[in-house]
Order: structure tokens, then sequence, then C-alpha cells
């Protein structure tokens, strides 16, 4: 396969909100410009059904499938929502096939797979002013229009009727550099030609600096390149026609699995409110980052092997950066102390892949966003989420005073659905929560995120006033100590094995001790990643992730924190 | 009481539908057995309309056949701020008029290739698809100018005419023939300028310019 750089469109055919079909190699491809200005190219097929991207939708930020609504992000191709399954985030490794994007020269290139990094070509020619003329399709190979090109010529725009011109041909990367001549009227035209399909092509002339006139320009040119694509097109096909041309319908790459871990670089760091700091996380080689699904949080590892989880508060489409906001903790173990005293920009960290344990059901159309303190950083992006797509929402955010709002700049673009709760005490704000609790529907979600206490509040209000437990998503942002003074045994069914497990040390660690791999993120009963399935005995659930009922059932344990209250506990590993 | 002999999967009857309700227009649909009963061939249906041609627009006592006449006659009696059919400018006129005769070099090449492939119609496909291919390149370096110029639409000024009105059906459904419109860029942004028009319907095949 060919993987060099060729222009698929023009730069001015990506107007906004617009999505154009381009085709390079007979790979059809889906250009569309994000309206933070970034042009994505990418393979022209949704994951799901194979259904052109570019009959879907551009909302700015996401590309939306014609079909079923998948969402993909601007830049990393990310699936961010698949409304069939409204309350699951969808898996990380649904990602759009992407190519490498660069404008030059008024031009929108891109390559097939790689591998290296290079770049398109650099044209003195070009350098200064260049000058896009109108493209044209012809009916013929890339190969037979490159050798139709050494011998073609124009008269220079402006020369004098009747005159021959000199010409000289010059081959560049993909093109040819061609310069006519008349007296002192000299014009240089470098026209590259994109290998379309089999027996197809698209010309694209770009003039060295901008014309005195440019529609007399445009109009000459068009008129000289519609008689050069006339002759080309009554050539005689030759065997060139299918050189270098894959026609077939070709299993993209599939979408590497990001590596969990990833270095990223503080790019920005502020206070944005009294003890809150917040960074801008990007990649240090410019890379695009994971997809970012609203709700999602990042682990973050800090010397010392401390690992702390910090939510995003992105917007959908804001792709090309995390961003976080830290509280400084007074009992902090020096993860947030060590963010807002030692860490400064350009320093780089170690995260994780985001990751997801508060998904944002988008097919409700009245939401409530409840946040207390640092938890509004995963409802901030949701919020933007929901407004994004036009779904009704209002935000109540609860701090103890004016200077503890953070992130000023997105609440005042989300605009009136926000609504400040400053300076209640523990009674004002259960009294304000049931007001606002008062009335569930159908149509109607609550999602919260905050201290434990006001979440757990919030829960009991929530189940008093008749919300069932699945129209209630919510997000500890801390959990509580947990007193790990029990001694009991834990057996592993399927691996037929027996541990004992010791004061002071958790049901995962144990098990792991053992030798036996379970995944975890927070370790703090918060998340639901080590939880595994109860087959016998009593549990005492420590965490914060199940809900009353599936408390109540026993057959889950939140292996990081929870422990036994039996002497035996079995479970399915 | 205007009343439509109608065909839902028709690239004309739809041009009218869609005048009919730029317009604001209230009218009751004839749905016609076009295929597979070939009604509009039949006895009954040639006295409505001897062509034997779809559509056919009767409003009071008054019997319009030929989707451009039935153009050119809502526009007429009901277009108020006279724009689709600019009567009043002679050269906007012609060119609206003009665009109108392209839409009859779509009909045969765009829609031909359509009816081959959605009806089995017997014609020849091959030279439909590269006539169609043909009336796009055309079409296409003239928007691609127009956009230049400033201009949005077909016929220059500031608002959309019956030129567009009357191409955009068969351009629009062109990929249903097999005629590939992905080299038609200046082309593809047009249609997605008509389909922002207040008040802009849809039919089978048509997707909506949507951005969420």
């Amino acid at each position: 396969m060919n993987t060099s750089w060729f222009p698929v469109a023009d730069d001015h055919d990506i107007i906004p909100r617009h999505v154009v079909r381009a085709s390079l190699h007979g790979h059809e491809l889906v250009v569309w410009r994000a309206d933070d200005g970034n042009v994505n190219v990418w393979e022209n097929r949704c994951l799901h059904r194979g259904v052109r991207l570019s009959i879907g939708s551009n909302d700015g930020a996401e590309l939306v499938c014609r079909y079923h609504a998948w969402r993909y992000a601007n830049r990393s191709g990310g699936c961010t929502y698949i409304p069939a399954h409204p309350a699951d985030a969808p898996a990380r490794t649904v990602q759009c096939a992407t190519h490498p994007v660069a404008l030059r020269y008024g031009l929108v290139w891109t390559r097939l797979d790689g591998g290296d990094h290079d770049d398109p070509p650099v044209l003195d020619a070009l350098e200064s002013d260049p000058f896009v003329l109108r493209a044209r399709p012809v009916a013929a190979s890339a190969a037979a229009v490159l050798a139709a090109l050494e011998s073609f010529t124009f008269a220079p725009v402006g020369a004098p009727p009747d005159r021959e011109p000199t010409v000289e041909c010059e081959s560049v990367p993909g093109g040819v550099t061609v310069t006519a001549t008349v007296d002192d009227v000299v014009e240089r035209v470098v026209v590259f030609v994109q290998p379309v399909g089999l027996g197809r092509s698209v010309v694209r002339p770009v003039r060295s600096g901008r014309p005195a006139d440019p529609m007399v320009a445009w109009r000459h040119h068009a008129r000289v390149l519609g008689r050069f694509v006339d002759e080309v097109e009554r050539l005689p096909p030759t065997d060139a026609d299918a050189d270098g041309v894959v026609e077939v319908a070709v299993a993209p790459p599939v979408a590497r699995p990001s590596s969990d871990r990833r270095t990223v670089r503080i790019e920005r760091k502020w206070t944005t409110a009294d003890q809150i700091a917040a960074f801008e996380l990007v990649d240090p080689s410019g890379e695009v980052l994971p997809v970012i699904q609203p709700g999602d949080h990042i682990d973050v590892h800090l010397p010392g092997g401390l690992v702390r989880q910090y939510s995003l508060t992105n917007a959908p489409g804001e792709s090309d950066r995390y961003r976080i906001g830290v509280k400084r903790t007074v009992d902090s173990a020096g993860g947030s102390a060590y963010l807002h005293e030692v860490a400064a920009v350009g320093d780089t960290l170690e995260i994780s892949v985001p990751r997801n344990h508060f998904a944002l059901r988008r097919n409700v159309p009245d939401t409530l966003l409840i946040a207390g303190g640092i938890g509004v950083t995963p409802i901030l992006s949701m919020a933007q989420a929901l407004a994004r797509v036009g779904l009704g929402f209002e935000l109540h955010y609860f701090a103890s005073s004016p200077a503890e709002f953070a992130f000023e700049e997105i609440l005042e673009a989300l605009g009136p659905s926000v609504n400040r709760h400053v300076g209640l005490d523990a009674d004002a704000t259960s009294a304000e929560l049931e007001r606002l609790l008062a009335q569930p529907g159908p149509t109607r979600q609550v999602a919260a995120c905050g201290p434990p206490p006001m979440l757990d509040r919030l829960r009991r209000l929530a189940a008093d006033a008749g919300w069932a437990d699945d129209a209630v998503q919510f997000e500890y942002f801390d959990s509580g100590e947990v007193d790990r003074s029990s001694v009991f045994t834990v057996e592993l069914a399927r691996s037929a094995r027996t541990i004992e497990v010791a004061t002071g040390v958790s049901v995962l660690d144990a098990i792991r001790a053992d030798g036996i791999e379970l995944a975890s993120s927070c370790e703090r009963g918060a998340c639901g990643t080590c939880a595994v399935t109860v087959l016998d005995g009593e549990v005492e659930h420590n965490d914060v992730y199940l809900s009353p009922a599936e408390r109540a059932a026993d057959d889950t344990l939140l292996t990081c924190v929870s422990r036994a209250t039996s002497g035996r506990l079995v479970l399915d590993l | 009481m205007i009343t439509l002999h109608d065909y839902v999967l028709s690239a004309n009857c739809y041009k009218v539908r869609l005048l009919l309700s730029l317009l604001e227009l209230e009218y009751e649909s004839v749905a016609v057995d076009f295929h597979p009963g070939r009604e509009h061939k039949g006895t009954a249906f040639r006295e409505v309309n001897p062509m034997g041609h779809i559509p056919v627009l009767t409003d009071g006592e008054h019997v319009q056949r030929d989707a451009h006449a039935i153009l050119v006659y809502l526009a007429a009696c009901y277009d108020r701020g006279g724009t689709w059919y600019p009567v009043d400018d002679p050269a906007r006129l012609g060119d609206t008029a003009q665009w109108m005769a392209f839409a009859d070099a779509t009909a045969s090449t765009l829609s031909a290739a359509r009816l081959a492939i959605n009806l089995g119609y017997d014609l020849d496909l091959d030279a439909a698809r590269l006539g169609g291919h043909e009336v796009l390149r055309v079409l296409d370096e003239h928007l691609w100018f127009q956009e230049r110029a400033g201009h949005d639409w077909l016929v220059d000024g500031a608002t959309p005419t019956l030129g567009d009105l009357a191409v955009f059906p068969d351009v629009v459904l062109a990929e249903e023939g097999g005629v590939d419109v992905l080299d038609y860029p200046a082309v593809r942004r047009w249609l997605d300028r008509v389909k922002q028009w207040p008040r802009f319907t849809l039919m089978p095949g048509v997707f909506p310019f949507t951005t969420s």
C-alpha cells in the first residue's frame, strides 16, 4: 500500500458542521471539522453496522452515525455514547480508524496506515501565499494523470493572448510543479494528484502566490484544467491504471487497545478556587489522548506509589487535553499536597487511561445534577454533554463559601441552568436536597457527586421520595476509613484455594498475595472494578458503590474494602 | 382546495410537495399506484393527465400537469414574496428557467439510473450513470464558482429559486441510482444548504441536515 501523504480535500471544503466524503487508494474516508478547528480524517464506516459515517451529522464535537446514533469523539474517534445502551459507557476499544491529518498549502492531507510520522511534502514554491485553484475529478488513474502531466502546459494568467508560453515541469512528491512564462509574466502552479481509486483521481492545483484577481485566475485555470482532463480521459487505459490501487474493502487496522498507563505533561496549572488547583494534561508528543466519556476519571500515579483518582471536567470533543481539579485535603497522605505544591507546568505525570464508573444516561429529558464541593468535576463533564445534545438539566452546586466554586468559566458557559448553594449546614443541605428531590418521574434522573455524608443523605432522601434505584447515579469522591480488624477465611471456589485474611489486610491483597490476579482501580470501595461474586457467606459491605438492593442480595463483594461478618466467605474465583 | 396526484418515491412529486410545504399550503394527496400497478398509464388516470405522467395538481377548477409547470403555477399564485420565480428580474428569471431545464438532464440520467435500480426499469444503466456524472460535473463547477462569488444558490442573488428546487431531488437521490457523489463536494455543500430551508420536508432516501 502506498503510505505517502496525499491531499484528500480542499481546506475550504471542510465548512462548519459539514461532513465530507473522500477516498484515497480505494479507501473511503470521512472528513469533518470540529468547532475547535480540528480536522478529522477517519475510515468512513460506523463500527456498529458499517454504515458510511459521511451521511451522519457533525455536532461540532462529535460525529453521529445516521443509523443508530453512535457518537464518535473529535480527534480520538472513540465512541462516547451508544443510545441503545444508555446506562453503559461504551467499551474503549470502540474506536474509528483514524488517519493522520495535516493542513498545508490550503489542502487537507492524510496518509494511510504507515508507521513513521513524517510530514506532507514541503515545496518552496508554495511556502508564501499558496492559492488553491479548483480541483477536478478525473476518470483516470493517478499514474496516467501523472504521466500526462509531464507535458502539461498552460498560458500564465494575464499573459498577452496568442503567445506560446515557455513551460517547465518538475516532478514533486505526488505531483508536478509547472512554471509557465510569457515575456515577464511568470506563473507557477503545483498540481497534486490524489489517487482516489481504480481509474479515478483528483487533480488539485495550487498556485504560487495570490493572483491580482482571484476570480479571473480561478476561471482561467478551470478552463486550462478542463481541457487537460478531457485529454487525459480520452487516452486509452494502461496497465499503470491499476498500479498501487486497493479497491476491495480492506479490514481496517484494529484500534490498538491503549496500554493502561501513559505519561502526560502538565500544560497548564492554575488555582480555580480556594484550595483547588486545576490542571490541564496533554500528551508530551502531541498525540491524541484516549476518548473521554462524561463521568470519566483517571488514576494519577504519584511519587511514593500513591494513586489518586480525579474526574475529568472536559466537554464532549475536547479531546486534546484532560482537565482535572485537585482539592487539597488536610489529612492527605501527600497526593494532593504534591500536586498543589510540587507539580509544575512542564512536569510529566503517569496516569491511567480514563475509566468510567459513573455513566450518564442521555435518553432522559430532565437530569438533576447535584455536586458537593470538589464533587463538581464529573458533574461538569455531564452538564456539558447534556447541553451539547440539548437535553434538559439543572445543576445544583453546594459549597461552603463563594470562593470554593471551581471552574467558573465552565459554569458561566452553562448559563442559567447552574444553581449555587452557599454555606448551608447539614440540616439546610438536607432540606434543600429534599426540595430538589421532591418530584421523581419517569423522564427524570439524578446524578450526584460529593462528600459521603451528603451523598448518603441524598440516597436516603431519593429513596424516600420514591426515585427508582437506577434513576439515581452517584459517585463518592472519598470513602471513610475501613475497620480491618476482623479475621476470616476466604474460599475461592473455582481455584480450589483457601486463604486466610488477616487483620489489616484487604480481601483483594490477600487474594493477590496468593498469586491470583484481580483488577482494581480506586481501592477505596468507590469504583466497582474489584467486585467479585459471592457464593456463600455474609458480607460486611464497606463500599459506597453497591446500591441498597445489591447489598441486601449479598452476592457481590468489593474486595478492596468489604469483609466478612461470617467466619467464611466463598467467592466465585 | 389543492389536490396532488402523488407517488411517494417520485422525485418529481417530491419537488411539488416540497414547494407546497415551503409555501405553507394545505393540500390533499391522492396516491397513484405508480409501481407496480402502473396506474398512471391506465385509462382512468389518462383522463386526468393524457400524458400519463405524475404529478398532477388541481387547484379548484384549474388542473396543472408537469412538475415544473406546477412549480411555476404555485409560485405565481402563492409566493407572496415573489422570490421563487423572479419575474421582475429578467436575468434571474432566465437563469431560473435554465436551471429548471437542467433538471430535465438530471431526470434522463440520475433519475433514470435510480428507476433502473429501484423499480427495475429496463434501460441502459451504464449510459445513465455516465450521463449523471456529466451533469454533476457541470453542477459542481457552477456551484463552486457561485460559492466563490458569494452566492449560495444556483441563480445569483440572496434567495433560492425554483431552479434549486427543480434540480435538488434528482441530485440528492443520485446515489440510489449508483451515481457516486464523492467527487462533487460543492454539490454536497449545496445539498446541505437546501436541507436547511425553513419547512424543508423529507422523502424516503433523503436524510435531514442535522447537527446533533
